[in-house]
């Protein structure tokens, strides 16, 4: 089950010795420029554990900078998006501070490469999570309220063009997240049979339920447990765990604004600034994902 | 039969007359008790959802003569998605009858159906004639009042042509693709929002399916309301005691002989059904 197990036998690198370096640097670039890279599979290949080497070095960088971590996202939780990725097990990513937008604000034109969103739950801890392995128990005793959560996952790699190594590479494509603002407290909800709908301008754009998220968002977040805690930086009290989508993810486009709704959460929104004067508005724009490969 | 839909197109030209209408009916009544497909009516003559609605109806009748009861409606094209694929912007409906209902929890002979297909819908129970045809259309307080209950259900599609493939005309006619259906504990509808309830469809106790009942029009009880709408245009309104399926919260999933099916919806519990 663990990220890494899968990739011990894989090969070196492609890219040599200082793959992990050049990647990141790729990935560095575009994201200071705002214009979308090549994959950096080329460098990585197939291995997800020089993979997550790029997104933890990403991570160091940002921390050196100044940035604060507020938690992490799961990414890959449904099982056809696995299966598109050729995996059995999810993804993470790391959240920052200037990340989190609140309820109902815009996010800047541009902030964001080749946008879309997802509905998720959020479950934001009051105790460390730090045993190799943890039990449901553990993480209920651990979670101090869930929110509706919108995610807005975005690529540095052009035109989505992505594989595992990838969107590991890329702090698991995440971009910006929003949370609700009424806390619940998890005896109140059953997560696996929470309905979702996310609307766009309005449009009823994605439907699903807790259990599309590994079948129970509450599974995520034990195996990101899990998972931190064997590589040495476990999940912490104040963190925010973003547990994975509820239902298909969507295409956002400047100007587009975003209601989620999880029953027993209530709702959350996001505005996307529309495009200023002369923007680009063919599809390579990237600060849309319309024109994206779908 | 005499105010059935597209009796006003009677005549007209490409519109069928009440023999054509007859022989389409029997020839896909035919292939349903003989558990084989048929080219899609459209194929070999024209054919308008009014029309085809009347061919439904003349299916229907054939049921009822062999002593079925007519037990409620069925919505069709409830998800965006869906009527975006058959280019439609209205709903459809075919009507349910007592031979198509199994008991919770009991078992469903698919060896008689062709391509049989389920998906985990939102039932409502009539309590009281609620109206609401085309020019006053039932109002959030007639709903209340009409409603006796709303529970989880599945319903079994079987479309009755060759590899499941029709256009609007021809699955209207074919009583929406209408084959099986099954409900669970009927709950009282006051109190529950059931606009976005997770629903979940197993197989064998594995995971299925997972949606939304958001995904009916964006609340089911908006698609009850086209429900009463049709049923009074047809001069065919819902009655006390008849259901009212609303619509797939998923996509349609396969269901060979010999599986377990489960449908769970928040709030609402469980329906379960094994084929056989």
């Amino acid at each position: 089950m663990s990220v890494t197990s899968s990739v011990t036998s894989a090969p070196a690198p492609p890219g040599g010795p200082d793959a992990v370096a050049r990647a990141a640097g790729r990935l560095a670039e575009a994201g200071a420029s705002g214009v979308p890279c090549a994959p950096v599979r080329d460098l990585l290949g197939t291995d997800v554990e020089a993979a997550y080497a790029v997104q933890h070095r990403l991570t160091s960088a940002r921390l050196a900078e100044g940035a604060r971590i507020t938690g992490r996202k799961i990414g890959i939780t449904s099982p056809a998006v696995q299966a598109q990725f050729g995996i059995d097990t999810p993804d993470y990513g790391t959240l920052f501070a200037d990340m989190a937008v609140p309820d109902g604000d815009e996010i800047p034109y541009g902030a964001v490469c080749q946008p879309r969103a997802e509905a998720e739950v959020a479950l934001v801890l009051d105790a460390d999570l730090t045993h190799e392995r943890h039990t449901v128990a553990d993480l209920l005793r651990a979670t101090a309220f869930a929110l509706p959560a919108i995610e807005i996952v975005g690529s540095r790699i052009r035109d989505w063009d992505i594989e595992l190594a990838d969107t590991v590479a890329d702090n698991a494509s995440a971009g910006r997240y929003v949370l609700g603002t009424r806390p619940v407290p998890l005896d109140a909800l059953d997560l696996r049979l929470a309905g979702m709908v996310l609307e766009r301008r309005g449009t009823q754009v994605s439907t699903g339920a807790g259990a599309a998220c590994l079948g129970n968002p509450l599974h995520a977040a034990l195996w990101l447990a899990d998972t931190l805690a064997r590589l040495g930086h476990p999940l912490r009290a104040g963190d925010t765990v973003l547990t994975g989508a509820l239902g298909p993810v969507v295409p956002v486009a400047p100007g587009d604004a975003l209601e989620a709704r999880v029953d027993g959460l209530g709702t959350v929104r996001v505005a996307f600034a529309p495009a200023p004067e002369g923007a680009d508005g063919d599809g390579d724009d990237p600060n849309s994902a319309e024109g994206a490969t779908r | 039969m005499s105010e059935l839909p597209g009796t006003a197109e009677q005549g007209r030209e490409g519109t069928a007359a009440d023999e054509e209408v007859a022989r389409l009916a029997a020839r896909l009544d035919e292939a349903a008790l003989a558990g084989r497909t048929v080219p899609r009516l459209t194929d070999a003559v024209r054919l308008d959802v009014p029309a085809a609605y009347r061919v439904q109806r003349a299916l229907v009748e054939r049921r009822l003569a062999r002593g079925e009861r007519l037990a409620g409606v069925k919505m069709g094209f409830t998800s965006r998605a869906k009527m975006a694929q058959m280019g439609v912007d209205d709903v459809i409906y075919g009507l349910l009858t007592d031979a198509m209902a199994v008991e919770d929890g009991g078992t469903l002979d698919v060896s008689a159906l062709a391509h049989p297909r389920i998906e985990p819908e939102v039932a409502f129970l009539i309590g009281t004639p609620p109206g609401g045809g085309p020019s006053s259309p039932l109002s959030p307080a007639d709903v209340e009042r009409a409603l006796a209950g709303v529970a989880v259900a599945w319903e079994v599609l079987d479309s009755r042509y060759d590899g499941f493939s029709f256009t609007l005309p021809d699955v209207v006619a074919d009583n929406a693709s209408a084959a099986a259906f099954g409900v669970g504990r009927w709950l009282p509808a006051d109190g529950l929002d059931p606009r976005t309830l997770g629903m979940v469809l197993e197989l064998d106790g594995r995971t299925a399916a997972v949606g939304s009942s958001a995904a009916v029009l964006g609340d089911p009880v908006r698609s009850l309301i086209a429900a009463a709408r049709l049923a009074e245009e047809a001069g065919t309104p819902l009655l006390p005691g008849q259901v009212v399926l609303a619509g797939a919260a998923t996509a349609a999933v396969a269901l060979p002989p010999g599986t377990h099916a489960r449908v769970t919806a928040a709030g609402l519990g469980r329906v379960e059904v094994t084929a056989r």
